[in-house]
């Protein structure tokens, strides 16, 4: 009994953002109608290897899940609690665009189950969405959040983003406080990160756009942790606030390294060291779904030190921290110093500098280490 | 093309040269500046005597290296042999292709020694140029007969006649004694060999006495191991025959004599005056030593060795390392067998704390280096990293000298009395309107001028001591562009004078790094220093505390930057798909870190040295 999660994946979007690398594809259409009926089959499919795992969590993520009939996803998201050992309270959120949700639209979703809501804002700055190629606009955003509210939505994230090419750190400050003002549940914020293959990616390689100024970067994070602090929010993990109690339960189940099921195109799933993923390409996916055949794309078994790897570099993203006994105590001890690290009650806990340094903090707790005995079986 | 005059041309079978009798014999080579068609005029000798066949001829022939092909110079003199009819009779003709850059002028002087005459080639077009005097002297005071010749009369822009007049002066000859040629459509040169024939006199030398041949070139082949290049003096170098290299007292079986007919062709002996290859069976590069007497073993052996070579001396030195995860002694190997084939290669261990094991190397110029760095990289698969070049420094301290080859090892200032640079004597030859542009060069090059004259109203000669350091970087390049590239230059080394030199240093957050270290002039050393440090703050990557790039002279520090802590590593997105990939993103990071140098606290990539080593040539130069 490990607390499991259900990851779904939709991969349609309306366009396709300049600088987003993630499993989407618009133009396609004319697969949307068909999608769900794959989703469920691989369900169907995957049910018994998973058998007395409890779920606590499901998760539409995408692409754009509301690109899909709301019927599909309510129907999916039944046929999910019907399949899979899914607890009474389980959290279950999806992942929604402005511009692909309405208030009709959204209380069918919330009547469906949806009780938690994702929405890519992005930004408040006309500019910034511009810079990033988003469709919407900062009245979109205020607008499908309204028609959240009143569709019956009590817990509520936006996803923005920091760092696009001119965006200053006043634009910033303001997309921050707009989103303090919204008294939202949840807020991720994430720095731009530039994906070679984009094309966002493609443009700065040409030096037709500057890349982000990482010190830049530094500073609105720095101004974000202040602002959510302020405003009584919890920094839970490097790109992640909430309000006490609405942490996302699914997204802690990656940090924490719990086992969760991937179903659709390109999804991951883990248990027990173990990760595979299914064939990114939508249609291939659906096709051999539909012959009834596993739609998975590969697979890796982590040995113990890449499961260490894992589980110091994940716990440490978020406030759960390290038990002090897995580094060597020399390791730790200048980062405590040098105000990367805390150590409270036995556990080594990021700062939010040292949030900002993960890798090169993580990097040198790990060099010499090798898995603390005990840690495989946990 | 020119057609070739009917009847000049004997069959080329090679087998009629079995024995030649010593008085058919000519030694030759061509000396000129640089493009003024020396290898042109090979190929057409070459063509001409049927050396090759059609089918087998390309261009510059005997410009055999790739690297030679490539940057369309010749770097190693090649030797070549011939027949040409004259008078009724066949003539054996071993041509000796030189080298044309300031850098060799060392093999110049090797090839000369193998020869009784010299084409001396002027361009119709450019006139006599500084390697076209410094060639001539070299030739001249090896007592070579001189043949003017001036080339590419083809041009429309060629002025023979007053070129041959400034040529027949310079040698000391009627104007009507200079030979026209076009190398290109190969017009005269037919009527430049029978010239050749008639004036240069053929080798001396006895058959029957002990031999004696010089060696005046060699090279390693990986399948045959040693293989010298000779010319015989006396006596008879026959295939099979025991023989000892007089130097190095080595003694071995000459496995096979032969000529270059342009390609190695054996034949049963060398007689004296014959040039040509001795297959040694040598594994040792070392053994066999340009410079060195062949004669016989035991008591038929010659008693006194032919004059040798006097040692190329290097001008330029600098560190060569294998780039990261390279292997020293492939490098050390390799090295020894390019010494063979390139005895003004001069290397020592040298241990750098930011580069490792290696070796400070000697060589005779920029060019040079350039060389031998491509040729160990192209022919022996090694990868390098070189030092920012410099010249060697005399330092006294109580009366005594210490050489100073690697500027990580001049004293710190305080320590001597007087720290000497090597001179040079510079020969400019440059069209009289530039010769304002010219001094002013020389002279911001801390340059004195000894002499000038004009060679004609319109071009002058002007002699310059200069610095070598101050002239081995780019100076060609800004005296060519300074005058529109009618400037020519030769130099030749003209003793140390006393200078105010000081070592600038360049540390890493307080810590030296030896491979940056470079000895500048003092009124240079603040432009040097705040240069490297700008120039690294771009290279140096972030590091989790403010690193300090400062450069000093001693305890003082003459410019300083900071490369900022960073502030964010992160990933900033990770969920379900991500995991696999970052993990992954952090084990390459982890092991770029694990390749990187350190110096003191600071993780230093390897590429950064090169960049910053590349660049640094650059901004010197
Ligand atoms: N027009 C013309 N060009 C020539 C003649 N001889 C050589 N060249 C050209 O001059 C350049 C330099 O010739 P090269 O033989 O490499 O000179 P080297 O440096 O003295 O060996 C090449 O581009 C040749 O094609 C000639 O007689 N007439
Ligand atoms: S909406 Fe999201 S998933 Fe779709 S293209 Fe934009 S960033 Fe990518
Ligand atoms: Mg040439």
């Amino acid at each position: 009994m490990s607390a499991a999660g259900i990851y779904v994946h939709v991969p349609f979007c309306l366009t396709r953002c300049g600088y987003c690398d993630f499993n989407a594809y618009a133009g396609l259409d004319h697969l949307r109608p068909h999608y769900a009926r794959a989703l469920i089959a691989e369900a169907e499919a995957a049910a018994p290897d998973w058998a007395g795992e409890e779920m606590v969590s499901i998760f539409l993520g995408g692409g754009t899940p509301t690109t899909l009939d709301p019927l599909d996803l309510t129907g999916v998201l039944a046929h999910l609690r019907d399949r899979f050992e899914v607890v009474e309270d389980a959290e279950a959120t999806i992942e929604a665009n402005p511009d692909t949700v309405d208030r009709e639209k959204l209380e069918a979703l919330l009547a469906a189950g949806f009780d938690r809501l994702s929405m890519g804002a992005q930004s408040f700055d006309r500019a910034v969405l511009a810079s990033l190629e988003r469709i919407h606009s900062p009245d979109s955003v205020r607008t499908a959040f309204k028609a959240a509210r009143e569709a019956g939505y009590q817990n509520v994230s936006l996803d923005l983003i920091y760092g696009a090419d001119g965006e200053s750190l006043e634009s910033w400050e303001r997309t921050v406080r707009e989103a303090v003002a919204l008294a939202l549940e949840h807020v991720s914020a994430y720095a731009l990160t530039i994906e070679p293959a984009t094309p966002l990616g493609r443009k700065i390689a040409a030096g037709l756009v500057p890349p982000p100024d990482p010190d830049l970067q530094a500073d609105m994070f720095a101004l974000a942790c202040d602002l959510f602090r302020d405003a009584g929010y919890r920094h839970y993990e490097v790109s992640n606030w909430a309000k006490p109690g609405y942490e996302c339960l699914h997204n802690m189940g990656y940090w924490e390294r719990r086992p969760y099921l991937g179903l659709g195109a390109g999804a991951h799933s883990y248990r027990d060291d173990h990760r595979w993923w299914n064939v990114r390409p939508p249609e291939e996916y659906m096709t051999l779904v539909g012959a009834g055949r596993r739609p998975t794309g590969g697979e890796e078994h982590l040995g113990p030190s890449d499961a260490f790897l894992e589980e110091v570099f994940l716990r440490l993203r978020t406030l759960e921290g390290i038990p002090a006994s897995w580094v060597e105590p020399e390791r730790a001890e200048p980062h405590l110093q040098g105000g990367l690290l805390s150590e409270a009650g036995g556990t080594l806990v990021p700062t939010e500098r040292g949030m900002l340094l993960l890798n090169e903090l993580v990097l040198s707790l790990t060099s010499a280490s090798t898995p603390p005995v005990g840690l495989l079986n946990m | 093309m020119y057609q070739w005059p009917s009847g000049t041309n004997p069959a080329r079978p090679y087998d009629r040269f079995a024995v030649t009798d010593i008085d058919r014999i000519r030694n030759f080579c061509i000396i000129a500046h640089i493009d003024h068609g020396k290898s042109t005029l090979a190929d057409r000798v070459l063509e001409l005597t049927h050396a090759v066949s059609d089918r087998d001829m390309r261009a510059q022939y005997l410009d055999k290296m790739d690297l030679e092909r490539e940057r369309g110079i010749t770097i190693k003199a090649q030797a070549v042999r011939l027949a040409h009819t004259a008078h009724g009779h066949t003539h054996e003709l071993n041509l000796i292709d030189t080298p044309g850059h300031v850098d060799f002028t060392y093999e110049v002087s090797r090839s000369l020694e193998a020869c009784e005459g010299a084409i001396l080639l002027v361009d119709a077009a450019q006139g006599i140029e500084a390697q076209t005097l410094a060639n001539y002297h070299l030739a001249r005071d090896a007592g070579l007969v001189i043949v003017p010749v001036v080339n590419k009369i083809d041009l429309p822009a060629a002025d023979p006649e007053s070129v041959a007049r400034d040529l027949a002066e310079l040698v000391g000859c009627a104007p009507d004694e200079v030979v026209r040629v076009s190398a290109k459509t190969g017009e005269g040169v037919p009527e430049l060999l029978d010239v050749v024939i008639e004036r240069v006199p053929p080798p001396q030398g006895d058959p029957s006495d002990p031999l004696r041949a010089l060696i005046f070139d060699s090279m390693f082949d990986p399948y045959r191991g040693v293989i010298v290049y000779v010319r015989v003096a006396d006596g008879t170098l026959a295939s099979r025959a025991r023989i000892r290299l007089m130097a190095t007292k080595v003694e071995t079986e000459a496995e096979e004599a032969g000529v270059m007919a342009p390609e190695a062709t054996p034949v049963g002996k060398l007689e004296p005056g014959e040039v040509g290859y001795l297959v040694t069976g040598l594994k040792d590069v070392h053994h066999a030593k340009v410079g060195d007497t062949v004669t016989l073993a035991g008591k038929a052996g010659a008693k006194m060795p032919l004059p040798g070579y006097r040692e190329p001396k290097p001008m330029v030195w600098s560190g060569l390392f294998p780039s990261e995860g390279g292997d020293y002694s492939e490098l050390r190997e390799a090295l020894d067998k390019l010494k063979l084939s390139d005895s003004s290669l001069v290397y020592e261990p040298e241990t750098s704390r930011a580069l490792g094991f290696g070796f400070r190397c000697g060589f005779l110029g920029l060019l040079h280096m350039d060389i031998v760095r491509e040729r160990l990289e192209r022919e022996f698969g090694l990868e390098l990293i070189a030092t920012a070049p410099n010249v060697e420094f005399h330092v006294l301290r109580n009366h005594e000298i210490s050489v100073v080859h690697n500027p990580s090892e001049m004293p710190q200032p305080g320590t001597y009395d007087q720290v000497k640079e090597p001179m040079v004597l510079a020969t400019i030859i440059a069209p009289t309107e530039y010769l304002g542009q010219v001094m002013d060069l020389c002279q911001s090059r801390r340059g004195e001028q000894a002499d000038m004259k004009y060679l004609t109203p319109e071009r002058a000669e002007v002699h310059y001591v200069l610095p070598l350091a101050e002239i081995i970087f780019d100076f060609f390049d800004q005296l060519k562009s300074r005058t529109r590239g009618y400037a020519s230059l030769d130099y030749e080394p003209f003793g140390y004078e006393p200078a105010d030199l000081v070592r600038v240093d360049v540390l890493l957050h307080g810590e030296p790094v030896d491979s940056f270290s470079s000895v500048v002039h003092r009124e240079k050393a603040y432009q040097y220093g705040k240069a490297m440090v700008e120039r690294l703050r771009g290279l140096i990557p972030r590091q989790m505390f403010d690193v300090a790039i400062q450069a000093t002279i001693g305890s003082r520090v003459i410019a300083r930057e900071t490369v900022k802590a960073k502030r964010k590593d992160v990933l900033a997105k990770c969920y379900g798909g991500d995991i696999t990939r970052k993990r992954k993103l952090l084990e390459e990071q982890k092991k770029g870190k694990a390749r990187m140098r350190r110096i003191g606290r600071v993780d230093v990539p390897q590429e950064a040295f090169i960049a910053a080593l590349r660049v640094d040539q650059k901004a010197k130069s």
